[in-house]
């Protein structure tokens, strides 16, 4: 690949301040400090990162990477993951394992099991998978860490639900957690639909 | 017994999604069995009822009886109204409306009434998807989609590395730097979007495409997202996949100030790109859209280029695409660019918005659990193949070469499928600004493999000694294994650059012997490509167990693609390394 594409394609998160390419939201929406922490919103492939710790998967309950972003990870990063995976066989919905990153350029990788298609009790239980995932994240002594648009898209969470789950949780959790090492949580998205959402939850915070 | 909670939302959401339109195909439908013969499906199956076209809306029809309109309330009894009670009652649907149609809408066509029985087929889909019930490919494809962009999940950077190679081939073999492919070039005439097909297994119709546009001297560009002009929500149902899709292709457009964005030849991509996209998005699409064959065929009568068709020597027939004929009325401009650039064309009977499909419509491809029936019904257009006589099936539908690929594989068909792009780059006339010298090509195929291990898996003596020496001859080195445990040990010992893994062996079948090296820490990242034609290939594709092959090639082989392919294969891994 050319330079050019590369530069859109890894930008580092400090190169991403200066791109026009618009992948780097720092309007004043776009951006919330809650108690001297960042929570902000990216658009970006999540598994090319540059700069956070870690990032979330929408896992399943095999642990399987399987298709989409599992695609991505598991080309990228190399067989070492799933290998890690395979080694912890199932999980639960809610629950949460931290594996390594593989040749990505993140350092772990948070596999979460959300809920997914309509079924019973989704913000409910949206809401614990964002709060497990907070809570591993701190077990892990993590400072940076991405978090996809949890269960919008294929698992067919409706992405209002989505967007309030998340900003709300991300800034209790924040708030509650004095000791939690997180500096900066990204919600990194993939489509430039998905801003609006977020934008709003965001900016409605105090 | 209490109804299970998928049921209830399925039931819920059918209410959601009932419009003037689908109640209108609901309620019209007066049984007169007049829809029955002209499903495939029906003609492959004349003794099983549960294939009828109208049988099949029944099972739509009844819950919308029972649950929205008045006379399943009044008289449940009398309208066959029925509720689906228990998640194997949603099974049992998705296998009917997933395994026994392609929504391809012929019966439509042969309805009095007006039933158009594949728009609520989609619909009753869109209602499984939505609970999470839907066959393993289409979640696998759909979730690629949605995340990656492109339903085969070819990554930004492999898609990338991959138009740029084609540049590269092409540049090199018109001898001309303008003939290099743009990526992401603004204020253009043109934004051209593909089928990830094109990219994953398929190059050749991106450097074809490429030369025409270079032959006509357009002013155009590839986008380097944005690209994936396909949309599998077309054959989920699921509409906000299908908004999300379109709406990448024409922020696309919009972002690099294209006029106009050209498809490739797909049929359901152009039905979704261009037509119902900008519903599902609801989008203000405010450039021009057009299919690729609109587009060649104008730069022919606008003498852009100039075409021999003396050039493609063989008998051709066309296949008309579901979505490109009969759901959206292109039929004329396909047989006029055909008849511009062979002279051996031979119609197909019935045709046009009336032909039958290819029987892999409708997502059918990446259902592999279906294969069978499929492949039963595909007798009927193995039929109508047979009887036009040509040795080649053209078809404006990426969809279409596989179905028809397998099928003409099935019922043992001598003939070939290409598209149009291939007859029309084939028969362009171009002045080469310098003629590369045939020694020069020579020398750069030798090297193309020189220095590269290969391991040639095949049971067939025959089929080892020609792909070895073809290989050999481009000066790779050649190992060979018979089955599939003697190649996994040689696979340890020489780590070859490159697997040729046959699927058909008996013993451990070539299909096993591949995920075992997907499952094997030593062994998966080896880059494999498999030879076949069985419609196993599909599952490993669609479905995909363990990470998909780099490549597969047909049998029988050709020794110009067989060296393309592999070649591309490790001219990407030379670039990743
Ligand atoms: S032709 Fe139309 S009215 Fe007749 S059975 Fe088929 S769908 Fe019903
Ligand atoms: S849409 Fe096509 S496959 Fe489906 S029932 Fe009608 S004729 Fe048969």
């Amino acid at each position: 690949m050319t330079a050019s594409h590369l530069v859109t394609l890894v930008p580092s998160l400090n190169d991403a301040r200066q791109h026009s390419w618009g992948a780097f939201m720092c309007a004043e929406n776009r951006e919330k400090k809650v108690n001297g922490r960042t929570i902000r919103l990216l658009q970006h492939d999540i598994t090319l990162l540059e700069g956070v710790d870690a990032f979330v998967f929408y896992a399943q309950h095999d642990l399987r990477l399987g298709s989409g972003w599992g695609n991505a990870i598991m080309s990228r990063g190399g067989p070492s993951i799933q290998k890690e995976l395979d080694a912890l066989g199932r999980i639960e919905t809610c629950q949460v394992v931290v594996t390594g990153a593989g040749e990505l350029k993140a350092k772990h990788i948070l596999h979460a099991v959300g809920p997914r298609f309509q079924e019973a009790n989704l913000e409910a239980k949206l809401k614990k998978t964002v709060s497990e995932v907070l809570a591993q994240a701190d077990k892990a002594g993590l400072e940076s860490l991405a978090i996809p648009p949890m269960g919008y898209g294929f698992y067919g969470v409706p992405l209002p639900m989505t967007a309030k789950v998340m900003v709300d949780t991300i800034k209790e959790h924040l708030e509650s957690h004095k000791d939690s090492k997180l500096k900066d949580v990204v919600i990194c998205l993939n489509d430039k639909r998905e801003i609006a959402p977020f934008e709003s939850r965001l900016s409605a915070l105090n | 017994m209490e109804r299970s909670y998928k049921a209830q939302k399925v039931i819920d959401r059918l209410g959601q999604k009932l419009n003037r339109q689908v109640v209108g195909s609901l309620v019209a439908c007066v049984h007169c069995g007049n829809c029955t013969d002209s499903c495939h499906y029906v003609l492959a199956n004349p003794d099983d009822p549960t294939y009828a076209p109208a049988w099949k809306g029944d099972r739509l029809r009844k819950i919308f009886k029972k649950h929205f309109d008045w006379t399943g309330r009044v008289v449940p009894w009398w309208v066959g109204a029925k509720s689906p009670e228990t998640d194997a009652d949603l099974e049992e649907l998705k296998d009917i409306v997933f395994g026994k149609c392609t929504n391809c809408r012929r019966c439509t066509m042969n309805c009095p009434m007006g039933v158009d029985f594949a728009t609520f087929n989609r619909l009753t889909r869109g209602l499984l998807v939505h609970v999470g019930i839907m066959p393993e490919g289409v979640a696998v494809v759909s979730k690629d989609q949605w995340e990656l962009g492109n339903q085969m999940g070819v990554l930004k950077e492999d898609y990338i590395d991959t138009v740029e190679w084609m540049s590269d081939e092409l540049v090199d073999e018109v001898g001309d730097d303008k003939a290099a492919i743009p990526i992401d070039k603004s204020d253009v005439e043109v934004m051209y979007t593909i089928n990830p097909r094109e990219a994953k297994y398929d190059p050749r119709t991106i450097s074809d495409a490429a030369k025409i546009f270079w032959a006509a001297g357009e002013s155009y560009t590839m986008p380097s997202e944005g690209w994936d002009m396909t949309n599998f929500g077309l054959f989920s149902g699921d509409d906000e996949l299908g908004g999300t899709v379109s709406r990448r292709v024409y922020e696309k457009a919009q972002a690099l100030r294209a006029k106009k964005v050209v498809i490739s030849e797909c049929g359901h991509g152009y039905r979704s790109t261009l037509c119902e996209g900008a519903n599902w998005a609801q989008f203000d699409v405010d450039f021009v859209m057009e299919s690729s064959v609109q587009t060649m065929l104008r730069y022919i009568k606008e003498g852009k280029i100039k075409v021999d068709k003396s050039l493609n020597i063989s008998s051709y027939t066309y296949h008309d695409s579901c979505n490109f004929a009969r759901s959206c009325g292109m039929t004329e401009e396909p047989r006029e660019l055909l008849n511009l650039v062979v002279s051996d064309f031979r119609e197909m009977y019935p045709n046009r918005a009336e032909n039958y499909c290819c029987t892999g419509g409708g997502g059918a491809m990446s259902m592999t659990e279906y294969t069978p029936q499929r492949l039963k019904s595909a007798r009927v257009k193995a039929d109508q193949l047979k009887a036009t006589g040509a040795k080649v099936v053209v078809t404006s539908c990426h969809n279409c070469v596989d179905g028809l690929t397998d099928l003409i594989k099935h019922y043992g068909l001598d003939m070939e499928v290409t598209q149009l792009v291939n007859l029309v780059a084939n028969s362009l006339l171009v002045e080469k600004a310098a003629e590369v010298p045939e020694a020069e090509h020579a020398v750069s195929t030798t090297l193309a493999f020189a220095g590269r291990t290969i391991l040639v898996v095949d049971d067939e003596a025959d089929a080892r000694r020609f792909i070895a020496t073809v290989l050999e001859d481009n000066g790779a080195t050649v190992l060979q294994a018979v089955d599939g445990d003697e190649a996994l040990q040689m696979m340890r010992d020489k780590k070859p650059d490159l697997v040729t893994l046959d699927l058909s062996m008996p013993g451990k079948d070539g299909g096993r012997v591949f995920e075992e090296i997907r499952n094997d820490s030593e062994l998966s990242g080896a880059r494999v490509c498999i030879i076949t034609g069985k419609p196993e290939l599909r599952r490993l594709i669609y479905e995909r167990p363990v990470r998909e092959p780099e490549g597969y090639i047909n049998k029988p082989i050709q020794e110009d693609v067989l060296v393309s392919n592999l070649r591309r294969i490790l001219e990407l891994t030379n670039k990743a390394a």
